[in-house]
């Protein structure tokens, strides 16, 4: 066999980084160890051959293996977003701004399940749920307390909202009008994905071929008028905490991407246009050197398919970004002090793997919503691993390990195997609709379980190690008059604003719906009147239809 | 045979985490249950009527929102509503020790938490679904009888024909027992006046750690041997496992005093019981 020589290649990508830090520095002017050893950007082998091209290559470049930019974290670090939200607009706003005082670098909202599934607080199905599991947002109004005094031009924003994703970024888009922030300077991501609600989270509205049209107007509006904004976060977190194996999480994950991608282009979409503003959600789970070949091999397969199956032509379109955060089903309810170590390793691993960004969970999400301390110590965790480990010194350090490229290789390969029998399915939507990632997934999770009470696998502090008399730690308790005081608003909202108005709205809206234009411009119209989200939703109910699960 | 327990595993209010929920149904499978999954975004309301719908034993509710307090609760209160509280209802989840007290208060019976290895709960529905099945059988009919050793027939029969003025309905040698039986009726039940006939009697040998006095209480049931294996299957200790012929061609079989506080019981079925009470209306 003979190896082409490619060593000319890296001295041209050493000189293209030296010629970027001339014009954006480093964190640091030299990076060293505590011995003075100095450290480079990038290590790379004796030989640097084709082989190596193919398959690992160099930071920044196809196929990104090594991570998507060049010098990584030396340059900045990722985005420390810790996901909250809980109760009303009001509390969560002081949970936002305190932990903004704490150092984190980005905002990421929880909303409840009622807004999560276009519910309003007042209505029957949203009985017990209001505020629970993130803030309670029924209107622009809510919209705008829960943003107050954060300037939307300057952080970033993740918003973990999906069935209604647009008609939260409407509210988004509103508020910073009103703020005098232009939609084009917004950054942030919605989830935006609803394959993998049919497949493990849950909160799906509408059937599959409606929700995929408001996700491509989506892609089509923001191209044009929020280009900072990631239109989508394309999920393999959810799916692993359902229960499925890291090939299974990448797999998956990918194989909804390709249906995106193909949804945009058949409605017409340039792959240029809307790719570059995909973006990716993974797991940050317990087998480290597996979580970490996870990303590298993600990226790798991300940017193949991008470039030779879909023919995109913009590197940033080849680009698997990817916000991570840790495995909250493997925390455990026993000894939750534990959970934090659990975490420190999770997170080390989605950092060695490459992360854009990062959460890290809570010692008590076993348990309840996490209080503030415990939200503390998490966002500590990651400064810890930024600051002091020295493992963002260099990019990709793991790269060349026999064992980790085995892995990476390993789960680039099995991964394909899955996309290959999905495809034949008719891809991602048939097989959702046959129900076939579910089942895949739930076989896994059962075995799971059985290993963990065979204590076949050891969870320490629950299967083994197991403590008698845990003392109980101090709960976040979520305010239970939240639901009344929640509906008191509502009623007052309806009583102030133009109610004509709204109807006029929300009719244009069913017009639109029931029609093909785009339904962004409409849905903003009728947050900025004050419509709420059960009006909207419930319009687009009316029109669509509502999913029900295989 | 027994019926198959039949179990509702149900996800109430709008959480999507089902992981759990699935998990459960699957192990409660493999244990043997027939077991029936709602699906997400359920109301109580729906939840119950299923629950009624399908004839279950047992509803499980997981719930990992934080909304468990104001739904499992309601969950119980349709139930009564309905006259369907035979049903038990357990849940499961990201719930809170503290709140465990309250759930329990609100006719929860059982809240399995994170970490629980589904065999656990499997072992649970299976001895409360027992208790609640035993707990619905018929109460037994009457007593049958009281059975009150004597040292002689012969010395103790006048006091009750005479004294009390019972009517003698007959007597009877029961070889087997070694015993001989008067038989003297009162009301729908009767007494039996026991006397030892040889000297390895049972009935010899109360009398001379005892004395003379109450031997025994006869139940009339139904279903012996059903009533039986339940004690069993419950561990209360029995004498005789299974019926054995008693006077008057009825089934008999006596449970052991330390199971029972003391006192020795008899369960009696059979012609004897019907007959004996139009014995006593011909007098």
């Amino acid at each position: 066999m003979t190896t082409k020589d490619c060593t000319e290649l890296y001295r041209k990508w050493q000189q293209e980084l030296a010629a970027r830090l001339a014009k954006t520095p480093e964190r640091k002017q030299r990076f060293a160890t505590s011995s003075d050893i100095e450290i480079d950007p990038l290590y790379v082998p004796d030989q640097i051959d084709d082989a190596y091209m193919e398959k690992i290559g160099f930071p920044g470049e196809y196929p990104y293996t090594r991570g998507v930019q060049p010098n990584m974290y030396r340059g900045r670090l990722w985005t420390m977003r810790q996901y909250a939200g809980f109760g009303s607009a009001e509390e969560t706003n002081k949970r936002f701004r305190y932990l903004l005082e704490q150092g984190q670098t980005g905002l990421s909202v929880a909303f409840d399940l009622p807004t999560q599934i276009g519910y309003d607080s007042d209505d029957p199905m949203a009985a017990g749920e209001v505020g629970k599991v993130g803030v309670a947002i029924d209107s622009l109004e809510d919209m705008e307390t829960l943003l107050a005094g954060i300037p939307l031009d300057k952080v970033s924003t993740s918003m973990t909202i999906n069935a209604p994703a647009s008609v939260l970024l409407a509210m988004y888009i509103a508020v910073a009008e009103k703020q005098g922030v232009p939609s084009e300077k917004l950054s942030g991501t919605i989830q935006n994905d609803i394959l993998k609600e049919y497949i493990a989270r849950g909160t799906y509205i509408f059937p599959p071929k409606p929700s995929m049209r408001l996700i491509t107007d989506i892609f089509a509006y923001c191209a044009k008028h929020v280009p900072k904004w990631n239109t989508i976060s394309i999920s393999g977190y959810h799916i692993r905490e359902a229960g499925s194996t890291a090939v299974q999480e990448v797999a998956f994950t990918l194989a909804d991407g390709m249906a995106y991608v193909e949804a945009a282009l058949q409605a017409g979409l340039d792959i240029d246009q809307f790719a570059p503003q995909l973006s990716f959600f993974f797991n940050g789970h317990n087998h480290f050197f597996e979580e970490i070949a996870k990303f590298r091999a993600a990226r790798r397969m991300w940017a193949r398919l991008m470039r030779e199956r879909y023919g995109a032509k913009n590197p940033k379109s080849w680009q698997f970004r990817v916000h991570t955060q840790t495995g909250g089903s493997t925390l455990t309810a026993q000894q939750p002090d534990n959970n934090i170590v659990r975490v420190t390793i999770q997170a080390l691993a989605a950092v060695l793997g490459g992360t854009q960004s990062l959460h890290t969970n809570s010692r008590d999400e076993a348990l309840a919503l996490p209080t503030e301390e415990s939200a503390r110590i998490a966002l500590r965790t990651q400064q810890i691993i930024a600051f002091e480990s020295g493992v963002t010194d260099t990019v990709d350090p793991l790269a060349g390990s026999y064992y980790i490229e085995y892995l990476t290789d390993q789960i680039e390969s099995r991964a394909l195997e899955y996309l290959e029998k999905i495809e034949q399915m008719g891809g991602a939507v048939a097989a959702v609709e046959a129900g076939y990632m579910q089942r895949e997934i739930q076989k896994q999770a059962y075995e799971t379980q059985r290993k963990i009470e065979s204590g076949e696998e050891k969870v320490v502090g629950m299967n083994c190690f197991q403590l008698e008399n845990e003392p109980q730690p101090e709960l976040l308790r979520v305010d239970p008059a939240l639901g009344r005081k929640q509906k008191e608003r509502l009623d007052a909202l309806r009583a102030r604003r133009d109610n004509l108005i709204v109807e006029q709205t929300l009719n244009r809206l069913r017009a639109g719906a029931e029609g093909t234009e785009n339904l962004m411009p409409l849905i903003l119209e009728c947050v900025r009147s004050y419509a709420t989200i059960g009006e909207i939703c419930g319009v687009l109910r009316e029109v669509f239809g509502e999913y029900r699960a295989v | 045979m027994e019926r198959t327990i039949r179990v509702l595993v149900a996800k109430p209010g709008l959480d999507g985490h089902d992981r759990g929920a699935l998990v459960v149904a699957q192990a409660l499978r493999d244990e043997g249950m027939e077991v029936v999954y709602t699906g997400l975004r359920q109301t109580p309301a729906q939840i119950v009527s299923a629950a009624i719908q399908e004839d279950v034993d047992v509803i499980g509710l997981s719930c990992l929102s934080g909304a468990h307090n104001e739904l499992f609760p309601e969950v119980v209160r349709l139930l009564r509503e309905q006259g369907a509280d035979d049903i038990l209802v357990i849940g499961g989840g990201v719930i809170p020790q503290e709140d465990i007290p309250y759930l329990k208060s609100q006719g929860i019976a059982e809240v399995f938490t994170p970490g629980t290895p589904t065999r656990v709960t499997a072992d649970f529905i299976r001895s409360q679904v027992k208790r609640k099945r035993m707990s619905l059988q018929p109460a037994p009919n009457k007593i049958a009888h009281i059975g009150i050793a004597v040292k002689s027939l012969e010395d103790a029969l006048p006091f009750y024909t005479e004294q009390l003025g019972l009517p003698l309905l007959g007597t009877e040698e029961v070889a087997s027992e070694q015993v001989r039986v008067a038989f003297l009726g009162i009301g729908e039940s009767r007494i039996e006046l026991l006397e030892p006939s040889g000297p390895d009697s049972p009935i010899a040998r109360f009398i001379e750690k005892r004395g003379e006095g109450i031997h025994h209480i006869a139940l009339d049931v139904d279903d012996v041997n059903e009533r039986l294996l339940r004690l069993r299957e419950n561990g209360v200790p029995l004498i005789h496992e299974t019926a054995k012929p008693g006077a008057h061609g009825a089934q008999i079989a006596f449970l052991h005093p330390k199971g029972a506080h003391g006192v020795l019981y008899e369960l009696c079925q059979g012609p004897a019981a019907s007959e004996s009470k139009e014995e006593a209306a011909h007098e």
